[in-house]
């Protein structure tokens, strides 16, 4: 049986007196991949940020590996093993990257981690060549564009090797190739078993991808935490939640009604 | 599209557990002062639960509170002495209870301003800026009967302006502020204020989002270069998105018509209650001047 990684009772968060999320109980397992589904404003980033130690339930506890996490205890030993072992890929990468040049960048985590000069070298050029890196190492990573500001913001999070990947948004903004490039280095990081909790709207990479879905309503609970297909196939459970949107309109003579998403149809005809 | 190959580094996994020591400690200062500014600022603006009350100043004319306000200002500056600011302290006192706003919140976003006048003053209560009778005094060093009371005054007076204005912003709505205060000044100006305090927040966001993101990245202690490196490259990249921000805003305003000249709805009529509260509250101010 896989060791639980989160485990969240009750947990809410508010800000400035109103409720950004509410009553979140889960527990997601080490090897999981979770999506969480949720129109804007249902609270998929605050999610992850709490899961991530930067904002702290206003209610209800959040644990990792057992350990609540909590302002009070997120300090020393405890800080820099679950710094090692979570990464967090932020949806703007220009907030994630603030080292002089690329190369700085991917080895910003590394020096914290005591590699030996040649280690860290190894490392960092390593990542760089795997990802297509290499001929970007000694530009400033605000000259670069944003697919390739999306690609070091993940080579930096990448580099101390975590076992969980929070990802928020992270095809958002992407071209097709990039998308594709993206989705095969989750693959290829899912094959050994680390844990990913991606925050999106992209319901092809959901589909593709995710286990598991954890969806929020628009009152900022979970409105369903089940398999992926049994999710994303209860159209009105999609609608309610404001994930698809339904639509009438006309070809020629015939009238449709249908959805737009991965499950639409367009068997509803007038 | 060739497949990823993974660095065998990638492929190590921990088996070590993850616990908390047990040892709570306060949170770090500036991470706390961060996260407080960031509130205040959103508190300032997304409050507006003041504004909604059924009040005094609420039930007057965004235009007509603003020139109020203006009036007792202006008694403020304008009272020599202690009988005319303490008139306009009851004034003060009155409109805040009438609007229905708290005196302890009040209190709160007043007392800054309290504090740093109230540091600048200092000096002025003791003997070598303001000589006069000593009424306290340590090591050759005295506090003046008269430099206490000019700077009482002093301090006085700005509590009293800061006050004022604070019944202004909490009991009116930034859109109704700002409306107001475009028929007194330039539409042009008005609207760069505006806009200026609008994408404040848009900067704000991105500055807090920074500090996450390198508090999520963070595990060892840095050393104090790296802080500074850390803090002049978020310097740099705020200035970047502000640059970037103003030239967007400019296509996006030219994109919608936008040819150097702004025109603004004309404002409503103003009402009987809203020319008494104008009127009353200029007398106050030339009654100050007499007192």
């Amino acid at each position: 049986m896989e060791k639980e990684i989160f485990t969240l009772e009750g947990a809410g968060f508010a800000y400035n007196g109103s409720f950004a999320l509410r009553g979140i109980s889960l527990t997601v397992k080490a090897g999981e991949s979770v999506a969480i589904l949720g129109a804007n404003g249902s609270g998929k980033s605050t999610l992850l940020k709490m899961l991530d130690g930067l904002v702290f339930p206003s209610e209800g506890v959040v644990r990792f590996m057992g350990s609540e996490l909590k302002e009070e205890t997120l300090k020393g030993g405890f800080l820099k093993c679950f710094r090692e072992r979570v990464g967090f890929v932020f949806p703007e990468p220009d907030v994630q990257l603030f080292c002089p040049t690329v190369f700085d960048e991917v080895a910003f985590g590394p020096l914290q981690l005591n590699l030996s000069k040649d280690g860290l070298k190894e490392r960092v050029e390593g990542l760089l060549e795997m990802l297509g890196l290499s001929n970007l190492r000694d530009r400033p990573p605000y000259t670069l564009s944003s697919g390739e500001k999306k690609k070091v913001a993940i080579a930096s999070v990448l580099s101390i090797n975590p076992d969980v990947l929070l990802l928020d948004e992270p095809t958002n903004g992407l071209d097709p190739r990039t998308q594709v490039w993206l989705f095969e280095i989750m693959q290829g990081l899912k094959e050994l078993k680390k844990t990913f909790i991606i925050a999106t709207h992209d319901l092809s990479l959901v589909e593709d991808f995710a286990g598991r879905v954890i969806l929020l309503d628009e009152s900022h609970a979970i409105a369903a935490d089940a398999a992926t297909p049994k999710v994303l196939s209860d159209k009105d459970l999609l609608l309610r939640a404001n994930i698809i949107h339904e639509h009438t309109h006309r070809h020629g003579g015939l009238t449709h009604r249908h959805s737009h998403g991965p499950y639409s149809t367009h068997d509803e005809h007038e | 599209m060739a497949e990823v190959k993974l660095p065998a580094w990638l492929k190590e996994a921990r088996d070590a557990p993850c616990l908390a020591d047990g040892k709570d400690s306060a949170p770090g200062f500036l991470e706390k002062n961060l996260e407080g500014i960031a509130s205040f600022f959103g508190k300032m603006v997304y409050f507006e639960g003041y504004a909604s009350k059924k009040g005094l100043l609420q039930a007057v004319e965004p235009r007509a509170r603003i020139l109020g306000v203006l009036a007792l200002v202006l008694a403020c500056v304008a009272a020599s002495g202690v009988v005319a600011l303490s008139g306009v302290f009851l004034v003060t006192l009155a409109i805040a209870l009438l609007s229905k706003v708290g005196l302890s919140a009040l209190i709160k976003r007043v007392l800054p301003s309290f504090l740093f006048t109230s540091v600048l003053l200092l000096p002025v209560f003791f003997s070598f800026v303001t000589p006069g009778e000593p009424i306290a005094g340590f090591m050759g060093i005295y506090v003046t009967r008269q430099g206490a009371g000019t700077a009482f005054f002093f301090i006085s007076r700005v509590s009293l302006m800061a006050s004022l204005v604070m019944l202004l912003l909490l009991t009116t709505r930034q859109t109704d502020f700002f409306r107001g205060l475009r028929q007194f000044l330039p539409a042009f100006f008005v609207t760069t204020l505006f806009m200026t305090f609008r994408y404040i927040f848009v900067l704000l966001k991105v500055a807090e989002d920074s500090t996450l993101a390198r508090k999520s990245r963070t595990f060892a202690k840095g050393s104090l270069r790296e802080s500074q490196d850390w803090f002049a490259s978020r310097i740099a990249l705020i200035l970047k998105k502000s640059l970037s921000t103003a030239e967007e805003v400019s296509m996006a305003m030219a994109s919608r018509g936008f040819n150097g000249k702004l025109d603004a709805i004309g404002p409503a009529r103003m009402g009987k209650k809203d020319l008494l509260w104008v009127g009353l509250a200029w007398f106050v101010f030339f009654l100050s001047l007499g007192l």
